[in-house]
């Protein structure tokens, strides 16, 4: 999952600055605009902060709405932290500069004071659509990589392939002798 | 002689040091070829293998878990800016194991486009064509059968006929193919003969060991007749390095892929100042077809049917022009594709049944580097010309125009505004596609070059016979050595080349 390493050119750093400095934040403006996230358990990689942004990219994402949503959002960005444990350090990072600007994508590229945990759902994916659809590379970048995984991760559940009308691989249910030859 | 044997060192991860004849690194076409030759001549032969032993009920027929231990990356490797998707395999048997098993094999025009353009007088087509023929002997290579092309495939033949656009029905690797329609995720009945089933076994029983879950780090040669091989081991999912020994080798075979030998290349320090350059990624894009019928396309052989009306051949550059193959995903892969936010993605997949995809495919010019990262990781560069652009508008509007002639009512170039071409007056709009980094579902699986193959050590990274100039016994046998495309797809090529080069190397020793 080197999939963020183009985020290593200081591509944030630029962009954070330049979207910052137009609203005169900075410093302790900055986190307090982000707010508080509540205490995650069981997290290998990621702290509060950087889940609660993961799990709001895949509410953004996915087509989850409804009771159910929150559990299934939860348990993919989960599977997401668990894969950074055995990511290379160099990935990891580049993931959490990701995180990081995508929390602050509302300050820096919509000059909001707000950042994107923070959006009602509705806003929230709007903007989300907004860095799939960007003039700027570095954003559709971050949309494709995360995009990437949790459609894999979200289509592979076989309660969902009903909804597609996809029955499934086609060995399942067959006899497995001769399956191996 | 005795024997040889594969083994999974995550579930033993304490090796000793060892001596060995023949190291080689990488257990694909090329590896899996060389090692076969090589003990059947009485050398003792270790291979090397990052990834797992997938076979049977193993290969699980779905995306996550599959494309996590399947490919190098867990299948997210990128060219740097993440423009294109890099798809290598990182398993026993190699990129063969998650092909979509086509057999193209080097045609004689482009050998004697190497030869000319390049030098390599020894690659003629005489030369070669008794390695291309075990190639295909390998390969059990035949004819995709008729009643063996599914829907989706056939509209895209249909439609091909009905605009003029010539086309073939592609030679394959199958043997007792059930239609399981998972082929870029292994083959769970073992219908493809790659290198897993074939050169593989006849490796170990000739006296060959395949280790896998264990990646080469480091080759320091030093002129030595010895070189010494750090080797770390690697835990049961591939992502942990665990243990480490050291391998000494008389001669070391790098056949890890263009990308995987470039990078080992690199980070050891060896070679000259052409290892890393002219890599080729030979871009494709995706198209989808959406039909009012059902069409059904994750069944049968997803890709079965090329349309070659674009291909052509370029006096200067070699392969060229353009190639559009049917092609079909797993659900998560084809949702991956289409640029979609929150209920449109459900929108869109609501048709999974109804739609027929396919690839344009362009053989590029080598206009990429692999190069290292301060942490020692791949980083891979590509320029994407615009000769590349040109060709895949070409290749996605004919591609769109034999969709629409077999009946579909849309047809989407999924870029990040995508493009819908209902009738034929919406064609010019691809012409309009800019191809910016990032903007388009544009992947490579048919990485070439790297260590380019050259007559003079001043033109290229390895000789004719693939020594890694400045090295001492240090071999690459695999694609990076290709000085252009060599064909539409790597396989066939690759198993003739290292058919070729094994025997070149026993013949010197």
């Amino acid at each position: 999952m080197d999939a963020f390493a183009f985020l290593r050119r200081r591509t944030f750093l630029k962009l954070g600055v330049a979207g910052l400095a137009g609203l005169g934040v900075a410093g302790g403006g900055l986190v307090a605009l982000r707010g508080s996230a509540l205490a995650v358990g069981g997290l290998g990689v990621l702290d509060a902060h950087r889940f609660r942004t993961l799990l709001a990219i895949a509410e953004a994402q996915l087509p989850v709405e409804g009771a159910g949503a929150g559990a299934v959002c939860d348990r993919l960005a989960r599977l997401f932290d668990g894969f950074l444990q055995g990511e290379h350090e160099e990935n990891v990072g580049d993931l959490k500069t990701a995180l990081l600007l995508v929390e602050y994508g509302p300050v820096i590229f919509e000059r909001r004071l707000t950042t994107f945990s923070n959006l009602v759902p509705d806003q929230r994916r709007r903007h989300w659509r907004g860095w799939m659809e960007s003039e700027l590379a570095v954003r559709r970048q971050v949309s494709l990589a995360f995009r990437k995984f949790f459609h894999a991760v979200f289509f592979d559940d076989p309660a969902v392939w009903p909804q597609i009308g996809y029955p499934g691989p086609s060995l399942w249910g067959m006899p497995k002798e001769g399956a191996t030859p | 002689m005795s024997a040889g044997a594969i083994l999974d060192l995550s579930q033993d991860p304490r090796q000793s040091d060892r001596t060995v004849d023949v190291l080689v690194i990488g257990s694909g076409c090329a590896g899996a070829t060389a090692a076969r030759a090589l003990a059947r001549a009485g050398r003792e032969v270790l291979v090397l293998e990052e990834g797992g032993d997938f076979t049977g009920e193993k290969l699980t027929q779905r995306d996550g878990r599959m494309y996590d231990q399947l490919y190098m990356d867990r299948s997210g490797r990128m060219t740097s800016d993440l423009s294109m998707s890099v798809l290598q395999g990182r398993v026993l048997g190699g990129s063969a194991v998650i092909n979509a098993s086509d057999v193209v094999p080097v045609s004689d025009e482009l050998l004697r486009f190497w030869q000319k353009k390049y030098g390599l007088t020894d690659y003629g087509p005489e030369q070669l064509e008794p390695y291309r023929q075990r190639a295909l002997a390998d390969l059990r290579s035949s004819r995709i059968g008729d009643d063996q092309i599914n829907r989706a495939n056939r509209l895209l033949m249909e439609g091909a006929a009905k605009v003029g656009a010539k086309g073939e029905v592609m030679l394959n690797n199958r043997v007792g193919c059930r239609g399981l329609g998972t082929c870029l995720i292994g083959c769970p009945i073992g219908a493809k003969q790659n290198p897993r089933w074939v050169a593989i076994p006849e490796a170990v029983e000739a006296g060959a060991t395949f280790l896998c879950r264990a990646r080469a780090v480091r080759i320091e040669d030093g002129g030595a007749e010895l070189k010494r091989v750090a080797v770390r081991v690697l835990d049961a999912d591939g992502y942990h390095e665990v243990d480490g020994f050291t391998v000494k080798a008389r001669v070391v075979i790098l056949a890890a892929n263009a990308i995987g030998s470039t990078h080992l290349a690199l980070r050891s320090g060896l070679g000259n100042a052409h290892v890393g350059s002219n890599l080729s990624l030979q871009p494709q894009l995706g198209v989808v077809a959406r039909f009012k019928e059902e069409v059904i396309p994750y069944r049968g052989i997803p890709q079965a049917f090329a349309v070659t009306e674009g291909e052509r051949f370029d006096d200067e550059r070699g392969l060229w022009g353009y190639r559009i193959e049917a092609i079909m995903g797993t659900p998560g892969i084809i949702s991956a594709l289409l640029p979609r936010v929150g209920p449109d993605v459900m929108t869109a997949m609501a048709a999974y049944n109804r739609i027929a995809a396919s690839l344009v495919l362009v053989p590029d010019e080598p206009s990429g580097t692999v190069g290292v990262t301060k942490g020692g990781r791949v980083r891979i560069d590509y320029q994407h010309k615009d000769n590349h652009k040109e060709r895949l508008r070409e290749g996605a509007k004919l591609a769109a125009r034999c969709y629409l002639a077999a009946g579909a009512y849309e047809v989407e170039i999924p870029t990040n505004h995508p493009v819908y071409v209902r009738s034929e007056r919406d064609l010019a709009m691809i012409d309009a596609i800019p191809f910016d980094p990032c903007s388009a579902p544009l992947m490579s699986a048919h990485q070439q070059g790297g260590l380019r193959m050259a007559a003079s050590e001043k033109d290229g990274a390895c000789a004719p016979n693939g020594l890694l100039y400045g090295t001492r016994d240090v071999y690459c046998f695999d694609s990076g050595l290709y000085p252009s495309s060599s064909s539409s797809h790597t396989q066939a090529p690759i198993l003739s080349t290292a058919h070729y080069l094994v025997e070149r190397l026993l013949a010197k020793s």
